[in-house]
């Protein structure tokens, strides 16, 4: 089947993959009552923990399907899927890691150098090294190819980068950014020629990181200033020019995830709490509207999960499950509020409102962030034979 | 070519004489598209050839309802094939032949009072109003979903000879009631759990026959806005009309890899009842977007009894209620995910399919 048809096969059973899902479960139950972490909503933006996130690594539970020779576990991206499925519904501290486990590790995987692979790879399997994406721009957010930071080469044959990045989440508890430059003037011809991904150590000089705040208030957005950055001539990731086809490759892996459907999950969870201590007809009915949703979503979920193990990169069915996910985070919202009398605030003594508060102030994100939903839903139009 | 596709294109084939018609009180069914089909043993598939039928999976059943569905077929191959037929089976009563149209029907004012003293298949007699008879009036045979003093009970009638009412749903398939007046029946007992499961399957073929027609009516609604132009373009090459037909997309995939997966669900036989209800409100949930856009998209055109799109969302409009409204099954579905108690949410979500 093609990966650009908008439909895939049903996803097999993996037995390995439930086995996992309980070793999982398991030990997030024994960090819950350790009270090592405190479930919150959007917790692969908001919640950094490197320690938390090492351990992960060291359960073997990050780079899960990359090479055992660069530190990864060559486990199915099946496996990986109902990792990361338990780490969400918990409202787990995930996202020091997350970036760099879910796309910038598969992107040097196909693009890195042998040096890049193995400097880079294994720490980010230990979940201790962490990326955060360099694409949008002040002024290129949906329109990528308008980037202007600009990367060319000095004497050395290094490269000098200059330029702004924005919405880098956690910049400042990162250490690279792959960063997508400019490498050849623009050619208005051909928007998307020109452009590279560099591999960019946040710790070099001429780098500022200011933060951006969102609207709880919470650090996660930055601004990356390049000024006259010297990077490393080895630290080009794939191919001068080729950095158009290389970020959008990266989009099956950054658009299908659980994470596009459960970022507001621990919401529903608190919900569900409410709705069994009520018993109230309309909320049961409400938490079956939203579990078919959810239902639903973890399968298309995971045919996506079956086509990465069949080797296949699925863009267009992926822009999908985002654009039906990301929509399903900010109902539940509105679903909720129509059956339960709960009033959101960030103090409130009740955890439905406060999940109600954290996924109210969170909601403008869902369907912007990876592509807003209006660019998925033309690359579906796409699909459709319509572009 | 798989045997499922072939059986598929065998259907198709067939169709190709049978244009969808507008119901009416006289011209309930098509009658010759079922001969055809019963001819081809179409109407026996999924049916095991010991008791009759034409043998072969349940998957080729669902791959021959869901042909069926999309080209807007009056006739009862979804109750037959996916639920009157394979529960006869599975009650070991024997089944009528696969060539005389089979319904089914839940029964909850009908009562059936055993007429010989046998544990197992029996005779019963059965009294009450069933309501809401899909193909009431065509059907030779009806599985009635009774109860009894002792349980539930699977009881087949021959209602060849009984009137329906004049009811028909918004696409004008009959949905009449069968007055049982001490009727005789042969029957089996069923645990509450066979019940259950046997309601749930009846809601799973309606969601397969949603998830067909989901996917006809975006394929027809992309195939029009490639065709219609206006303002010199074609529709389709507008934004706003490619942002809707998106929309449509996604909610017809969300609806058809749930319901694929229900249907695993019961071929597994595990969670059949939350995986059909999960299915049966995930593809009524997908009818508001998608047959509303698809009206949007064809305008006035595809307002009239002329064109064909009508012949689907009446359907979809009906089928999403029919075997157990949407509400009753999200409730079914709201309390089964509520079971193992208040924090028992998503091991039950990762546990139904």
């Amino acid at each position: 089947m093609s990966s650009n048809s908008l439909t895939l096969a049903p996803a097999p059973r993996s037995e390995a993959a439930e086995q996992v899902r309980a070793e999982v479960r398991e030990f997030l139950a024994a960090e819950l009552a350790a009270g090592t972490f405190r479930t919150h909503v959007d917790t692969w933006l908001s919640g950094v923990d490197p320690s938390f996130s090492r351990k992960l690594g060291e359960r073997g539970w990050l780079g899960m399907t990359w090479p055992k020779k660069y530190g990864g576990h060559e486990r199915s991206a099946m496996e990986r899927y109902a990792v990361t499925e338990e780490l969400l519904a918990a409202g787990a501290p995930v996202a020091a890691h997350w970036i760099a486990d879910r796309q910038s590790g598969p992107n040097l995987l196909t693009y890195g150098t042998e040096k890049q692979r193995q400097e880079l790879l294994p720490r980010i399997a230990a979940g201790e090294c962490y990326f955060v994406i360099g694409m949008s721009e002040p002024d290129s957010g949906s329109d990528l190819a308008s980037i202007r930071t600009r990367a060319s080469r000095n004497a050395d044959g290094d490269w000098v980068v200059n330029g702004a990045k924005v919405w880098t989440s956690n910049a400042h508890d990162s250490h690279y950014a792959i960063t997508l430059v400019r490498s050849v003037p623009a050619d208005p011809a051909n928007r998307h020629a020109g452009l590279s991904q560099l591999l960019i150590d946040l710790s070099l000089p001429g780098i500022t990181i200011n933060p951006i705040r969102i609207l709880d208030g919470g650090h996660h957005f930055n601004e990356v200033v390049f000024e006259d950055v010297v990077v490393p001539g080895d630290m080009l990731l794939g191919e001068d020019g080729n950095g158009w086809h290389q970020v959008t490759a990266e989009l099956a892996f950054e658009r299908s995830g659980p994470e596009r459907f459960l970022s507001t999950y621990p919401l529903v969870a608190e919900f569900a709490r409410r709705v069994a201590d009520s018993g109230d007809p309309a909320a049961v009915a409400t938490l079956g509207r939203l579990s078919a949703r959810i239902l639903a979503l973890r399968q298309m979920s995971l045919r996506i999960a079956a086509a990465l193990d069949r080797g296949e990169l699925p863009n267009i069915p992926a822009a999908l499950v985002k654009d039906v996910g990301t929509t399903f985070e900010g109902d539940v919202i509105e679903e909720i509020r129509r059956v339960v009398d709960v009033t959101p605030s960030l103090d409130s003594p009740d955890p439905l409102g406060r999940a109600l508060a954290e996924a109210q102030l969170h909601a403008p994100g869902y369907t912007l962030r990876g592509g807003t939903n209006e660019i998925l839903r033309g690359i579906v139009a796409r699909g459709l034979g319509l572009r | 070519m798989s045997d499922q596709d072939l059986v598929v294109e065998t259907v198709r084939d067939i169709l190709t004489g049978f244009e969808p018609f507008v119901l009416t009180a006289e011209r309930r069914w098509d009658a010759g598209l079922w001969s055809a089909l019963a001819d081809a043993g179409l109407t026996g598939v999924g049916l095991p050839e010991e008791a009759g039928g034409s043998g072969g999976e349940l998957a080729d059943a669902v791959a021959i309802v869901r042909t069926l569905a999309a080209g807007a077929a009056a006739v009862p191959v979804a109750e037959q094939l996916l639920v009157a037929g394979p529960a006869i089976v599975a009650a070991d009563l024997a089944l009528p032949s696969p060539e005389e149209p089979l319904t089914f029907a839940v029964g909850d004012a009908v009562s059936a009072q055993a007429s010989d003293d046998g544990d197992g298949p029996g005779r019963f007699t059965l009294t009450g109003t069933a309501t809401d008879v899909a193909w009431a009036g065509v059907a030779q045979h009806v599985a009635v979903l009774a109860s009894s003093a002792v349980g539930p009970v699977l009881a087949l009638v021959a209602v060849g000879d009984l009137p329906a009412s004049d009811a028909f749903n918004l696409a004008g398939e009959p949905r009449g009631s069968l007055v049982l007046d001490g009727v005789p029946a042969t029957g089996a007992l069923l645990t509450e759990t066979q019940a259950d499961v046997l309601r749930a399957r009846y809601a799973l073929a309606r969601a397969v026959q949603l998830a067909a027609a989901l996917e006809q009516v975006l394929a027809w609604t992309v195939q029009y806005a490639g065709e219609r132009v206006q303002f010199g373009r074609p529709l389709g090459k507008f934004q706003a009309i490619q942002m809707e037909l998106a929309e449509m997309a996604g909610e017809v995939t969300a609806a058809t890899a749930l319901t694929d997966a229900a249907v695993q669900a019961v071929e597994r036989d595990e969670n059949v009842v939350l995986a059909a209800a999960a299915a049966k409100v995930r593809a009524g949930a997908a009818v508001e977007v998608v047959a509303r856009l698809a009206h949007q998209v064809h305008g006035a055109l595809g307002f009239t009894q002329e064109h064909k799109l009508h012949h689907l969302t009446r359907r979809l409009w009906s089928w999403r209620d029919e075997a157990g409204s949407e509400l009753a099954w999200s409730r079914v579905l709201g309390a089964g995910v509520l079971a193992d108690g208040p924090d028992g949410l998503w091991p039950a979500l990762t546990r139904v399919v």
